[in-house]
């Protein structure tokens, strides 16, 4: 239902991707999993037409996502749960995404319910929320419109352990009902907890893809995870890994 | 959808009702330009800074009118023009704040994810605080009837009633151009601080130009928004001054906006 087809981002000299390719499919939770500054961010922007690709191409459920008529009724996505007008409240935001989309009023209370943010807290301005509050109302403003897919930058950081105890629930849930999740992270441990499937990303390039346990490859997947990333470390020393065609042939 | 759609209303409890959804709502049709509208004109209030702002231009209309016409006498089409200060100043910054805003905020990723057509959004953008400037300019007018009858009476004066019609028009359109040269300028910045401080600096580099001789004096003549507006409120403009109108529209509004225009198409949202 998410696919990226062989996408490239040049920035000047830099390539922030290059020749990214890969799937998700309905009932997935992919984890989409790399250090900081591997590109992740990059990709899900391209993914929901914020930035534009170098080459090649990001298609959600075969459409190009700006090519979508009403693209925030099948697509659910959180880039940023820090992009919040401090003086608005989190009540306003969802009703505002919810207007937008032509939904009922009632919706807003149901996300809300959702993701646990409690009538007063939806009443507060934005200014006074906590990141795991902001995470939260990202969430519900993802969930107004039922999306068949999820897209989730970073949806953890911020969040308590009961908090990301019941985010891996939620979508859980989402993925057992038919929805596509793709959600980045640099957190290793949340991601090999909450995901099915994982692409881990390094410098912009895909570095293995594959299922939780086919690149655990029985020593655990932090191991798999240093050793394709170490020349992406910025620690000195740091060479290319001879584990990466391995790797690769997991995918 | 339906699969994950039923599965959000199951595991959002027993007491949520299925989601029914307007008509016109469906994946395959895009959103109405009249609810991208509505929805922009709401977030110009819906923050306490954005509710201060709509509120200080109304008492900045009501203050100006009430203070000219305790100076300046019952005079109804005086009083009107005095509020025209106030607009004149504010709602280029109001034009401004709206299109930057986002920017400011980030809350463009939002935005621009429901709506990735981003030349509606910033249509449905610029109409609400093009309307306030109509909006406002009634206002005006109609603060100042009774500002001048209550001057007349207090002071035991005779009150001059006449206005030219086509005068208040004009003067209307004048505040029009200018919230739209506001609009123009934050397109084409997407940096309030910046767009602001040029907006509010024009005055000043007009006065100077204008004295930087001859051709200083012509620049000033046909670009000077202000000055070439003013003919408007007389209701009864010269082709000269009907061109020179054109020249600095063009100069202020048409030419910044279809800049910013592509500036937004384009622009990376991060």
């Amino acid at each position: 239902m998410i696919e990226f087809n062989h996408v490239s981002k040049i920035y000047g000299k830099v390539k922030a991707l290059d020749d990214v390719t890969f799937t998700v499919g309905a009932g997935s939770v992919t984890g989409f999993l790399g250090p900081n500054g591997a590109g992740k961010s990059t990709a899900l922007r391209i993914l929901v037409g914020l930035a534009r690709p170098s080459s090649g191409s990001a298609t959600v459920l075969g459409l190009p996502y700006a090519g979508m008529a009403c693209p925030g009724l099948r697509v659910g996505t959180l880039l940023d749960a820090g992009a919040q007008h401090p003086g608005r409240t989190g009540r306003e935001v969802l009703t505002l995404g919810a207007m937008a989309l032509g939904l009922p009023r009632t919706r807003v209370g149901e996300v809300l319910d959702l993701v646990g943010l409690t009538e007063r807290e939806s009443r507060r301005t934005i200014g006074g929320y906590s990141l795991g509050m902001r995470q939260r109302l990202g969430i519900a403003h993802a969930l107004l419109g039922e999306p068949e897919v999820l897209v989730l930058d970073e949806p953890a950081n911020g969040l308590d352990p009961q908090g990301i105890h019941w985010m891996r629930r939620l979508l859980r849930d989402l993925a057992d009902a038919g929805c596509a999740v793709l959600l980045s992270s640099h957190l290793l441990h949340e991601v090999e907890q909450a995901a099915d499937h994982i692409v881990m990303i390094g410098r912009g390039r895909v570095l293995a893809q594959g299922t939780v346990d086919e690149l655990s490859r029985g020593r655990g997947l932090e191991e798999t995870f240093l050793e394709l990333t170490a020349h992406t470390d910025r620690s000195p020393g740091g060479g290319a890994s001879p584990g990466i065609d391995a790797g690769r042939g997991a995918a | 959808m339906t699969r994950a759609a039923h599965h959000l209303d199951d595991i959002a409890g027993p007491g949520s009702s299925p989601v029914t959804k307007d008509d016109d709502m469906t994946a395959d049709t895009p959103i109405p330009f009249r609810r991208l509208l509505i929805v922009e004109a709401r977030k110009l209030v819906d923050t306490r800074s954005g509710t201060i702002i709509s509120l200080i231009m109304v008492g900045l209309v009501v203050a100006s009118v009430v203070a000219r016409g305790a100076v300046a006498g019952p005079k109804l089409q005086t009083l009107v023009g005095t509020a025209g200060i106030a607009l004149g100043t504010l709602l280029p910054v109001l034009g401004i704040l709206t299109v930057t805003g986002e920017w400011a905020h980030r809350t463009a990723l939002t935005t621009f994810v429901l709506e990735p057509r981003r030349h509606r959004v910033l249509a449905a953008k610029c109409l609400p605080p093009l309307l306030a400037a109509v909006a406002l300019s009634l206002f005006a007018m109609l603060v100042a009837v009774p500002a001048t009858a209550v001057v007349a009476g207090v002071r035991n004066m005779p009150a001059t009633w006449e206005v030219r019609p086509l005068g208040l028009l004009g003067w209307t359109g004048g505040n029009v151009l200018v919230a739209a040269a506001g609009l123009a300028l934050g397109a084409l910045l997407l940096n309030a601080p910046a767009a602001i401080v040029i907006n509010l600096s024009t005055p000043v580099l007009w006065a100077v130009v204008g004295r930087l001789g001859s051709v200083g004096a012509t620049l000033a003549e046909w670009l000077d928004l202000n000055t070439t507006a003013a003919p408007l409120t007389s209701g009864d403009m010269t082709w000269a001054e009907s061109a020179r109108l054109a020249t600095s529209v063009a100069f202020w509004i048409v030419l910044p906006m279809a800049a910013g225009l592509v500036r937004v198409l384009r622009k990376e949202v991060t």
